[in-house]
């Protein structure tokens, strides 16, 4: 047991484990998107949940940071903030915020970011770049919203932990990545019974189709 | 056509289904087999990423994943005349962007396309590294430096007289 | 197995070498040394070797063309050394050879002993009759460690790269203690040449004390800067001091795997290493003990598929294992658990090259070379307004001004010098204030700059550098990855804010959003690719925020360059009535007679591409380019009646 010192509170805990889960068990919550609790190598993508540790010159990330006896972190500076609403609006940015139309609204990660970091649900200052595609409906049971999607990653990693290989993939590069379930051609997972990917996707980009449920068993049944 | 292409399509999977013998089954060969494929066929045919994927025991999906990230990979074939125009920096400087308009210009395509007839294909690339001769354009393997708007027009032209003079020089042959 | 002594199993090979080569060389006949790597085809050596050969044939003299690889004087290519012993001249080097040339000087020099002073460039040895080409700033002040021998071996021969010594470190550091080699290279002080400067000697330490199975030596050629190829040239003209180099890290590290990482876009570069490794191999360079010593080390070429973010160490780990070149948080370092989960040693090029230099002349010898910080040497590649463009190499310290001016031959036609973009995508745009900068890792990084990859863009007055801040974002906004949300998405906003500033249609706010999300970016990154790629505009809005300002506020380019900001219009007062050049010229038809019988240009149809002003006649000069767009003077046509 080591203790570390979090926006001035003391709190005990295991070595080596990360500074996020310890936090979000100790009830100090730090925004975060792309990390599921227990995860091996934490992608660090969403660089969301950043935190000032004393003696560092930048800002660290708190999932791929492991505690240390004595350290001090802080996760609510002003600079910290700052970064993380740059973050949000960026992803507002991209996002077609349609609350009202979309199956999330309500248990939205972006919401609840935007409340905890009080802010509008707005882009602003920067542009809106929506994709051109609106659905990608090539999986034979779920929609896929790009202009909804975090590119967490988190479907991919929860598939490939229930079915041992994932049916999702990041494709194309850069500001051009989705998820894609190309060629969908893996007959041992059963999408519409599992759905552990719509279940953990933290806004509303994966979505049961009203009319295919159960629709690659059907396929195999002719 | 249609089913002309298909019978091509066919013959072309089983010909690269017959190639991945001597590579491994191993992830790391992915990317290896990837490029064997597109130098053999300039471009990565759907079903092939599916073989592919057979191949190496991963879902297609992952192979598309990889194959998408690169630039070097295709996935429609390019025209038999591919343009590619250097943006590198030396390039930039001098009026890349320039060149590689004057190409969608005069072949009514953009950058990314092939010409219907199949001809031409307009590609950007970064940096040949011949930037003493900047800007430079490729056409197929040979290289114009110092080029300039009113060349564009001079190359396209010789291309598409030389495939003339092809086909009647073929011509004749048959007919003599 | 008896382990012999590797100098002396040198020794032999290097004897079989000599005679190999004397049997080829058995006559001194005239030699023409034609540069082959891939610039030097591009601007038409394969041409010009065609035409020596033909015209060497059709008059039946005994003389050999032998293709070298590339010395760096890219404003020169096509270039020729022409060693012709009988002539009393020494080793003759000509500029841009084209085949007429070539023609030319195998009838007149190689036949009738005339070598045409008018296209000589210079000697390459000192003498009496022709000026020694060391006389050249562009070639005395330049330092060659690297490329010492780029472009005058042949790089397809083992041999030739033997009889200059090569491989010699290798057997010296065989016959050293693995731990000597490594204290060796940290006395030299050698830092890493990819960019980052991290000490080479110390990683090797991290590598050789990693436990955890094999150890992998990977040499990074995944050279992706749009404006840099020294690493291509070094492979393509030098291949065996890479590959020397890297067999004495293997040595050093306890790795008994290399990879040889290489952009598949270099097909010359694959192809050279390639055979290189085999020559290597062949002779017992590398394979199993090494010049007969317990060294065991073999190297495999994997080819890169195009991505710059895998120069990144561990997105290139990521693609050679088959997945998305993305890259992954550090730590674990690949040096402790790298390609498959083993310590991986990551070493540029340039590193590995420099490599055996060290160990034949010593760590002190080195030191003595470049600045305390950063001893050495580094190579640039020199692009943009400058005289004599291409691949130079000099020691750490000289400043930017003696590189620029003196060795690059300043800025043509008589312009004047505005800004300096320094490390490619991920560097710094530097005005001229700082041209007495001393070129080292520590002095680029304070004034804002990198050494990155040593690509260099000069920038006269007519060029912009809000255009250049916007190109080099709109390549690393393409390259980006698209893991991580800083990046992703934030280099797209400022690529987008760029491009509307070049478009006149930008404004202070945009300016205020650009300052902010920079620093977001840069800080907020997961890789290298995303925390550098603001540099170029916070370095270019630092230096030069009244040129953003002018195009804001004022629509107008002080560069002349932003398309949208400038307009081309025909002086009637110099241009010549019946002169039909620009006419013919022009590509969207938008050049009309006027009622004088002069041109005018019609600003509906002109798509900005310049052409005009490159062929109006310089004695006329009538084409003129001015920002903002709107002042431009209205033209009446003749034909609208």
């Amino acid at each position: 047991m080591i203790f570390i010192n979090v926006d001035e509170k003391k709190i005990s805990c295991e070595e080596g484990r990360t500074l996020l889960d310890v936090c979000l068990e100790n009830g100090i919550y730090i925004p975060n998107l792309c990390h599921v609790k227990g995860m091996q190598t934490p992608p660090a993508s969403c660089r969301m949940c950043m935190v000032a540790i004393d003696g560092e010159k930048k800002p660290a990330m708190a999932c791929t940071t492991r505690v240390r006896e004595n350290m001090t972190v802080m996760t609510d500076t002003p600079e910290i903030r700052h970064l993380q609403r740059t973050a949000l609006r960026l992803l507002l940015s991209v996002h077609d915020i349609d609350c009202k139309n979309c199956s999330a609204n309500k248990h939205c990660e972006l919401q609840n970011l935007s409340r905890f970091l009080k802010v509008g649900l707005k882009a602003a200052p920067y542009a809106t770049l929506l994709k051109e595609t609106a659905i990608d409906r090539t999986h034979p049971c779920l929609d896929y919203y790009p202009n909804r999607c975090l590119l967490c990653g988190k479907c991919i990693h929860v598939c490939r932990q229930k079915n041992g290989q994932s049916v999702f993939t990041f494709a194309r590069r850069g500001f051009k990545t989705v998820i894609s379930t190309f060629g969908f051609d893996n007959p041992d997972v059963f999408c519409g019974e599992c759905l552990a990917c719509v279940e953990i996707c933290p806004v509303g980009a994966l979505v049961v189709r009203k009319d295919a449920v159960n629709s690659n068993q059907k396929e195999e049944d002719t | 056509m249609d089913q002309n292409d298909n019978i091509d399509e066919t013959k072309m999977l089983r010909d690269i289904e017959g190639r991945l013998g001597v590579f491994g089954r191993e992830r790391g060969s992915l990317i290896p087999i990837l490029q064997m494929i597109q130098e053999k066929y300039q471009y990565l045919p759907k079903g092939a990423l599916e073989i592919v994927g057979r191949h190496l025991e991963i879902p297609s999906a992952e192979v598309f994943g990889v194959a998408t990230f690169y630039n070097q990979f295709r996935f429609h074939p390019p025209g038999r005349h591919p343009i590619k125009v250097c943006l590198g920096t030396a390039c930039h400087v001098r009026g890349g962007d320039i060149i590689l308009e004057n190409f969608e210009r005069k072949l009514e395509i953009k950058e990314g396309e092939t010409t219907p007839d199949q001809e031409f294909s307009i590609e950007k690339v970064a940096c040949i590294g011949c930037c003493a001769l900047a800007p430079v354009a490729l056409v197929g393997e040979t290289v114009h430096g110092g080029m300039a708007p009113s060349k564009v027009e001079g190359l396209v032209l010789r291309i598409e007289v030389e495939k003339e003079m092809r086909q009647r020089a073929g011509k004749k042959e048959q007919d003599g | 197995m008896r382990v012999k002594n590797p100098k002396a199993v040198f020794q032999e090979i290097h004897d079989a070498a000599a005679g190999r080569r004397a049997s080829v060389e058995k006559q001194a006949v005239p030699t023409v040394h034609l540069g082959m790597a891939t610039c030097g085809i591009a601007a038409g050596a394969l041409e010009t070797k065609k035409a020596f050969e033909e015209a060497i044939l059709e008059r039946g003299i005994a003389a050999v063309v032998h293709p070298v690889g590339c010395n760096g004087h890219c404003y020169a290519e096509p270039v020729v050394v022409i060693d012709h012993p009988d002539s009393g001249f020494s080793p003759i080097l000509y500029p841009n050879v084209s085949p007429g040339k070539a023609k030319m000087l195998v009838k007149l020099f190689l036949e009738e002993g005339d070598p045409r002073f008018e296209h000589i460039l210079g000697a390459t040895v000192e003498n009496e009759m022709i000026p020694w080409v060391m006389e050249f700033s562009r070639f005395s002040k330049e330092t060659r460690i690297v490329t010492r021998l780029c472009g005058q071996i042949d790089p397809e021969s083992i041999d030739e790269y033997i009889l200059k010594d090569g491989y010699a470190s290798l057997a010296r550091a065989l016959e050293m203690e693995p731990a000597d080699i490594r204290q060796e290279i940290k006395a030299s002080g050698l830092r890493g040449r990819g960019g980052a400067g991290f000490p080479t000697g110390e990683k090797w330490e991290l590598a050789a004390q990693a436990d955890g199975g094999d150890k992998i030596l990977i040499c990074n050629a995944d050279e992706g800067d749009p404006g840099a190829y020294m690493d291509r040239t070094i492979l393509e003209s030098n291949p065996h001091q890479v590959i020397e180099g890297m067999a004495i890290c293997a040595r050093a590290v306890g790795a008994e795997k290399g990879i040889v990482y290489v952009r598949a876009e270099y097909p010359l570069a694959v192809d050279i290493v390639g055979k290189a490794i085999c020559q290597a191999r062949e002779t017992g360079l590398l394979g199993d003990c090494i010049l007969g010593s317990a060294l065991h080390f073999d190297i495999e070429v994997f080819q890169g598929s195009g991505a710059f973010v895998c120069g990144e160490e561990t997105a290139l780990i990521q693609s050679i294992e088959g997945a998305r070149g993305m890259p992954v948080y550090r730590p674990p370092f690949p040096v402790e658990s790298g390609l498959y989960g083993l310590p991986t040693v990551i070493n540029n090029v340039k590193t590995l090259t420099t490599v055996p230099p060290i160990i034949e002349k010593g760590a002190e010898w080195f030191r003595g070379i470049g600045t305390p910080g950063s001893p050495g040497t580094t190579v640039f590649s020199v692009v943009g307004e400058v005289v004599h463009p291409g691949l130079v190499e000099i020691s750490m310290g000289v400043t930017l001004r003696t590189l620029i001016f003196d060795i690059c031959g300043g800025i043509p036609n008589q312009k004047k010098f505005k800004a300096v973009q320094i490390g490619g995508p991920s560097g710094g745009c530097l005005p001229e204030e700082f041209l007495d900068t001393p070129i080292d890792f520590d002095s680029l990084n304070e004034a804002g700059a990198m050494m990155g990859s040593g690509g260099m863009v000069v920038m006269d007055e007519d060029s912009c550098v809000v255009d250049v801040s916007r190109y080099f974002l709109d390549f690393t906004q393409n390259e980006s990855c698209g893991k991580c949300t800083f990046c992703r998405i934030g280099t797209r906003h400022l690529l987008d804010i760029l491009s509307r500033i070049t478009k006149g249609e930008g404004s202070r706010e945009d300016l205020s959003c650009l300052k902010d999300l920079s620093r977001a970016v840069s800080e907020g990154s997961l890789c290298g690719l995303g925390r550098t790629a603001p540099n170029p505009v916070m370095t270019s809005l630092k230096y030069f925020e009244d040129e953003y300002l002018a195009h804001v506020d004022h629509k107008k380019c002080p560069g002349t360059t932003c398309r949208d900001l400038t307009a081309f219009y025909i002086d009637l007062e110099t241009c010549a009535r019946g002169c039909d050049v620009c006419v013919g010229c022009c590509p969207v038809d938008a050049i009309f007679t006027t009622r004088t019988r002069k041109k005018g240009i019609d600003q509906q149809l002109c798509v900005k591409c310049g052409e005009c002003k490159v062929v109006c006649p310089p004695e006329y000069d009538a084409v003129r380019r001015i920002s903002p767009a709107e002042g431009v003077p209205v033209v009446e046509r003749l034909d609208k009646e």
